[in-house]
Parts: structure tokens; C-alpha cells; sequence
């Protein structure tokens, strides 16, 4: 099928497999051993690690996309392929996705430590990085779209991990769904670029100059296009299919920080970048995700403003950067959106796994609680998401300034509302995170120390003496890992454009916009200093001045009200109750009239059996009789 | 009237017979006679066939043995049930057994 073995090929074969391995090791042999499954589960990242680093230094410097594919359907006009396509895109977002894998499963051991459930933990992990890997690597649409439905099965499995809680298995359920409410637009997309051009070759969708010879009618490219985006959408957590994003909080800690950084959102980002040349075709499109990326972002920002959980609010932040990512791509800043979807890949993924540590380590999720109780004390990980919170709202020289700054340039070329816009949310943005920060740097009111200290590593029954600092250090040394990439990454930036567009553009941003935006995310600080950190604060935002308001973002738009008034009204009321009734009355009636017509029928005949043998007989002659009849006469 | 025209009249008549026996008679014994009665009109109109019409003798012949031996099997069997009957209902009339009914 693939052409020749060579050592490439092999490599790639590890990157993509390793992982589905483990999880079939890890379902059928090891499930019974915990601690056979995790190191089967970290081999297999590691591996796929290593193979992915391999691949990424050995094409760094490749002139083309490599390619290694097999006919996988060949019919008349229709050609589907499927293997592997790395270009530099493909490449860094493997990259990512096995590096944060490789974390978090290292981050997991300490996490997840004493729980009955981590063997098939791990199996879900292993799944989900498999799926999301092959994505990316995917070489057309129909082989992405397999492995994108794959990436929402294992989320909806590891969001669903405390399936016994009942919020857990309902937020499971609503990721899978809502995710899939936009799916539908995606499949609907490929099915008509399928029919119009005979493929789905990403090497031609990603192409500038041959996206143009598809021969595809500007109309059906905007169509296709959209409905696409619509996949992206549910993925991503866009509007209007966000509510499911804080709701898949749910899942254990070190799982949201792998949805939320590298996989399952990223892949909607991904998506849009892939066949970036696909959009660029057609304006339409392109404005129908600037929008819907402008939206999101504001929306998002105002819900983070008042949520009191660490993990809501760094929940709204993804979505509202995801949000600027599609901005920063509908304004045709390709490089800038997948910038920022790197960074923000690394600096995510850091804080997620910070608030990990404070939410095992305190067993609350509120930071006001965990500031009461001194999150401050344990100094790695409150220098960590000091970092990561930097970088999130952009201050230099943190990842996050660079990707922000590369993304408002792009807006600003577009247009000086999308650039307004873009610096409001700047300064939400640091707002709302620098609200956690300085709440959990200064707590105010009484402050109850925690029973046992941080140095005493987590002597509550699981772990034991022992291994104690395995279970410590397996999450502080990725805490510190991530620090560091986040800090260094921005400086990268040149490297990366040149890996990516293949040159590098001078630095596009003019002086204005780097002030602007520094100045929004500053306002926001200083905002949040003089509401959370300053001696004499009160620890309010101004929200809480505006009840109405901060009822209207607390309760997140309305939108859950507004989606389940729907479920209610049209999908149980409606659809299913319009259907239940046809099953009750049409079909049940039906089978049971047909049932007791026989019934009463046969009731009726069976008169006829007097039980006297001799009636028997004369009806038998008598029919005998006129049978002879019947044949003589004929 | 030809001679075989006369055998066929006679066959009927026992046939007839027959039938109105096991139809009427409410006795098993007696229905059980009035089979025999049927069987052998039917034995007759092979004889009669085979005298008159057919030019090998030899087939009816055997056709009405092999009735005799069905007829004598029957006669077993039917007399067997008969005791079947008589021990379960302690009569042979057939108004008792009826319990075959819907």
C-alpha cells in the first residue's frame, strides 16, 4: 500500500500508532495493574514523542510537503487518500501534541495518584492522543474528519471519567452533542466538495494556487466553506456552540488542560488553518469567521469576568482565545493565528496544570478558598501560573505578548473595528486573569493555614511515604518544564514564520499597535491591582456594582437557559413527544389492533368446534363431495 | 344395465352405506364396521375394473389385496384407540369424547 519502508515512514508509523497500541496494552493486558498501565502509557508517548522530534528535525529544513500515502477508496472520479502529509504546519502541531501528551501523562502520575480508575485513565489519555495526532498528519479531509470524530469519542470518555457523578456523564454528553451539532455542517461541507472537485486532497485544498483550478463556483467554495467552519465551531467552542466548554471541566484537571490546549479545541483552529488558502478564496468565509471569532472572544471575556471557579475562568480564556485565533485567521493573518495557537497550546496547557496542583492540593476549586488557605505557600507552582497568566494577557516577554501582538497587527490591517475589538478583549483578558493572580497572591480577611504544609508532600493515604515525592515532583517538574518553553517561545517567532510561510516578513506590527495593545492589557492589570492586590481592596470587581450585569455574565449570556428552552420546547416538546406519540397511538395501536382482530377472530371460528367427531367428518365429505363436483364439472 | 355397470351399482350402494354408517352411527364399533363396508366397495370397483376393462388381470388384483391388508392394519389400530377410549370414558359412544372443541 505505502510505497517502499523507508526509515521516515517507520518513524511516522511510531508517531501515529504508538499511542492506539498502549491503548489496546493497556484494555486487554494491564488493566488489572495500575502501574503497569502508566508506564505502558508513558513508553507509548514517549515513543511517539521521540519519533515526532525525529520527523520535525529531520523536515525542518524540507523544501516540500512529504508525503506518504496509499489509495484508500478509487472509484471513477473519486480518489481518497490516506497515510501521512507532513508539512511544516503538520509538523509543529505534532510537535505540540506529542510534547503535551508526554506531559500530561507525566503530570497524571502525581494527579491521578489513588485512583481506582487509572489504568483506564491512561487507555483514554493514549486514545485521545492517537486520534488527535492522525489528524493532524492527515492528508485529506475524509481521513481528518475519522480521526476529528475520534478526538470527540475519547473527550467525551475522559470528560466523562467520573461517569458516577452525575454532572460528570451529563457534561460528557453534552460535549459529545454539541460537538457534534456542528460535525454535521462539516460532513454536509465535505460531501459537496467531494461530489464538485472528486477529492479531498489536503496537498490541493492548502494550496493558493491550486485551490483555483478546482473548479469549484465561487458559491459552492463559500458554501463548503462555512459549513466546514461550522465543524470548527462545535470543536472549538465557538458562539453559539460554546456552553459545553465549562461544562467539560467536569473531567479530571490534567484533562482539561490536554482539551484545552493541544486537542480537541485546537483541532478546530487547525481545521481553519489547514486549508487556509481554501478561506482565503472566498471573503464571505473569511468574514463569517472574523465574526464569529469577535463574538466569541467578547462573549467569553465577560463570562470569565465573574466566575469564581480557577478553572471556569481559565475555561472562558480558552474559548475567548480560540476566538482571537480565528479573528487573527479571518483577517487573513494566517502565520498570527497559528502563533498564537502554538503559544497559547504551551502557556494553556501550563496553567491548567498549575490550577491542578492548587485544586489537589486544597480540594476546592474556588481561588478565593485557595488563597484563604494559602496557595501562596507553595512557591513553584505560583510563579508558574504568575508565568502562564503573563502570558495569557499578553505581557512581554512572555509567549503570549508576541502571538497577541502578531494577531492585532493582522486586525489592524483588516480594519480599525476587528482592532478595536481586539484590544477590548486584550484588556478583559488581563483583567479577568490577573483577578485570579492577585486574589491568590494577597488574600484578605482571615487566613486559615492548611493542616499540612507543602514541603510535607501529600501524606493523606495515597502515594505512600515513599514514593511521595514521585507523586510531587511528576507534576512540579512539568509545571516547571512549561514555564520554561512559555518563556522562551516567543522569541522564536522569526524562526517559526520562516518555517511556516517559508519567508520572513519584516515585523508588520507599526509602534501604535504595540503600545495599544500593551497599554489595553496594562489598563487591565492595573484595573484588577487596584479591585484584588492593592492593600486597602475589597476583593469586588466593579461588576458586583452592576448586579444585572454581572447576573447576565455569571449566567453566562442566558445561553444554557436559552439551550435548554430549546431542548425543552422543540426537541421534547416538539420532535420526540410528536414521535413518542406516533410510537404510542400509529405503530402500538397498529400491532395491537392487528393482535386483537386475530384474537377475536379466532374466538368467533372456533364455534364451529362443537367437539363432535361427526360433524368433522361431514364437513370433510361434504367438502371431499364438492370438490369431485367441481373437478367433474371443470 | 352391462354386467360392470351392475358391479359399480352394487359398489356404490355399500359405499353409500358405509358412509351413512359413519356418519349416523354414534357407536365406534360400529363406524369402525362401516369403513370396513367403504373399503370394500372400493375393493369391488377394482375387481370390476379389472375383469372388464383392462386386458392384464393381474394389477387390480393386487391393488385390492393390498387394500385387505391396509383395511386389516386399520381395523387393528381403530380397535386399539376403540379400547384407548373405552378405558378413559368407560363407553365406546362417541358423544362422550368430545372434548376437541374451540
Amino acid at each position: 500500500m505505502l510505497d517502499g519502508l523507508s526509515f521516515e515512514l517507520l518513524m511516522a508509523i511510531v508517531a501515529s500508532m504508538a499511542p492506539v497500541l498502549c491503548f489496546g496494552l493497556i484494555m486487554v493486558f494491564t488493566r488489572r495493574s495500575i502501574s503497569a498501565s502508566v508506564t505502558v502509557g508513558i513508553i507509548g508517548s514517549f515513543l511517539s514523542w521521540f519519533a515526532s522530534l525525529y520527523l520535525f528535525l529531520h523536515y525542518f529544513h524540507a523544501e516540500e510537503a512529504v508525503v506518504f500515502k496509499g489509495a484508500w477508496v478509487v472509484s471513477a472520479s473519486l480518489k481518497i487518500p490516506f497515510g501521512y502529509y507532513f508539512d511544516p504546519h503538520s509538523l509543529l502541531m505534532l510537535m505540540i501534541v506529542a510534547t503535551i501528551s508526554l506531559v500530561i501523562q507525566i503530570y497524571s502520575i502525581g494527579y491521578m495518584a489513588g485512583d481506582p480508575g487509572k489504568s483506564r485513565y491512561y487507555a483514554f489519555l493514549c486514545l485521545f492522543s492517537w486520534s488527535m495526532i492522525n489528524l493532524v498528519i492527515a492528508p485529506g479531509l475524509l481521513q481528518l474528519y475519522i480521526f476529528w470524530e475520534l478526538v470527540g469519542v475519547s473527550s467525551y470518555l475522559l470528560i466523562g471519567f467520573y461517569f458516577e457523578k452525575w454532572s460528570a456523564s451529563e457534561a460528557g454528553k453534552k460535549a459529545f452533542v454539541m460537538t457534534r451539532a456542528g460535525d454535521i455542517g462539516f460532513f454536509i461541507g465535505i460531501i459537496i466538495l467531494m461530489l464538485t472537485t472528486g477529492h479531498l486532497s489536503i496537498a490541493v485544498f492548502g494550496n493558493a494556487a491550486e485551490v483555483g483550478n478546482t473548479g469549484l463556483s465561487q458559491a459552492l467554495l463559500t458554501l463548503s466553506a462555512i459549513l466546514i467552519f461550522s465543524g470548527a465551531v462545535g470543536k472549538s467552542a465557538q458562539f453559539p456552540l460554546l456552553t459545553w466548554l465549562p461544562d467539560a471541566m467536569e473531567g479530571p484537571t490534567p484533562v482539561s488542560a490536554l482539551l484545552h490546549s493541544a486537542t480537541m479545541v485546537a483541532a478546530g483552529v487547525y481545521l481553519v488553518s489547514r486549508i487556509f488558502p481554501f478561506y482565503a478564496a472566498s471573503s464571505t468565509a473569511m468574514m463569517v469567521v472574523l465574526i464569529i471569532g469577535t463574538i466569541t472572544m467578547l462573549l467569553s471575556s465577560t463570562m470569565a469576568m465573574t466566575a469564581r471557579d480557577i478553572k471556569q475562568v481559565w475555561a472562558f480564556s480558552t474559548i475567548s482565545q480560540l476566538g482571537f485565533m480565528f479573528m487573527g485567521l479571518g483577517a487573513g493573518a494566517y502565520f498570527a493565528g497559528v502563533f498564537h495557537l502554538t503559544t497559547h497550546a504551551f502557556f494553556k496547557a501550563l496553567l491548567f496544570l498549575c490550577a491542578g496542583v492548587f485544586i489537589h492540593h486544597f480540594e476546592t476549586n474556588d481561588f478565593f478558598e485557595m488563597s484563604k488557605a494559602g496557595a501562596r505557600k507553595m512557591l513553584i507552582p505560583m510563579i508558574t501560573v504568575t508565568i502562564g497568566v503573563a502570558a495569557l494577557s499578553g505581557i512581554p516577554p512572555f509567549s503570549g505578548f508576541f502571538s497577541k501582538e502578531a494577531i492585532m497587527a493582522g486586525l489592524a490591517h483588516k480594519g480599525n473595528i476587528w482592532l478595536i475589538a481586539g484590544l477590548l478583549g486584550a484588556a478583559m483578558t488581563a483583567y479577568y486573569s490577573f483577578r485570579v493572580i492577585f486574589v491568590m497572591w494577597f488574600p484578605k480577611g482571615e487566613v486559615e493555614e492548611h493542616g499540612h504544609g507543602h514541603e510535607g508532600g501529600h501524606d493523606d493515604g495515597h502515594g505512600g511515604g515513599r514514593w511521595a515525592w514521585v507523586t510531587e515532583w511528576s507534576m512540579l517538574s512539568v509545571l516547571l518544564i512549561l514555564g520554561a518553553i512559555t518563556l522562551v517561545l516567543g522569541f522564536f517567532q522569526k524562526e517559526l514564520e520562516h518555517f511556516l510561510t517559508g519567508h520572513s516578513a519584516e515585523h508588520h506590527g507599526s509602534q501604535l499597535i504595540l503600545v495599544l495593545a500593551l497599554g489595553c492589557a496594562l489598563a487591565g492589570v492595573i484595573l484588577a491591582w487596584f479591585e484584588f492586590g492593592a492593600k486597602n481592596a475589597k476583593q469586588e470587581g466593579f461588576l458586583s456594582r452592576m448586579k444585572s450585569v454581572e447576573a447576565l455574565f455569571s449566567n453566562r449570556w442566558y445561553m444554557d437557559h436559552a439551550y435548554r428552552k430549546l431542548l425543552d420546547y422543540v426537541v421534547y416538546g416538539g420532535i420526540t413527544n410528536t414521535f413518542t406519540r406516533n410510537d404510542r397511538v400509529i405503530i402500538d395501536g397498529g400491532i395491537d389492533g392487528l393482535c386483537r382482530f386475530t384474537v377475536s377472530l379466532g374466538r368467533a371460528v372456533s364455534r364451529i368446534q362443537s367437539g363432535l367427531l361427526q360433524y368433522n367428518l361431514y364437513l370433510t365429505f361434504l367438502v371431499v363431495a364438492l370438490m369431485g363436483l367441481y373437478f367433474l364439472l371443470v | 344395465m352391462n354386467e360392470l355397470q351392475v358391479y359399480l351399482f352394487v359398489a356404490l350402494i355399500l359405499f353409500c352405506l358405509g358412509l351413512t354408517g359413519v356418519l349416523q352411527r354414534r357407536s365406534l364399533i360400529a363406524m369402525l364396521i362401516s369403513v370396513e363396508l367403504m373399503l370394500n366397495a372400493a375393493s369391488l370397483n377394482f375387481m370390476a375394473f379389472n375383469r372388464f376393462l383392462t386386458p392384464e388381470p393381474a394389477v387390480g388384483q393386487i391393488v385390492t389385496l393390498f387394500i385387505i391388508g391396509t383395511a386389516a392394519a386399520e381395523a387393528a389400530i381403530g380397535l386399539s384407540i376403540i379400547l384407548a377410549v373405552f378405558r378413559r370414558y368407560q363407553s365406546i359412544d362417541i358423544e362422550r369424547a368430545r372434548e376437541l372443541k374451540g
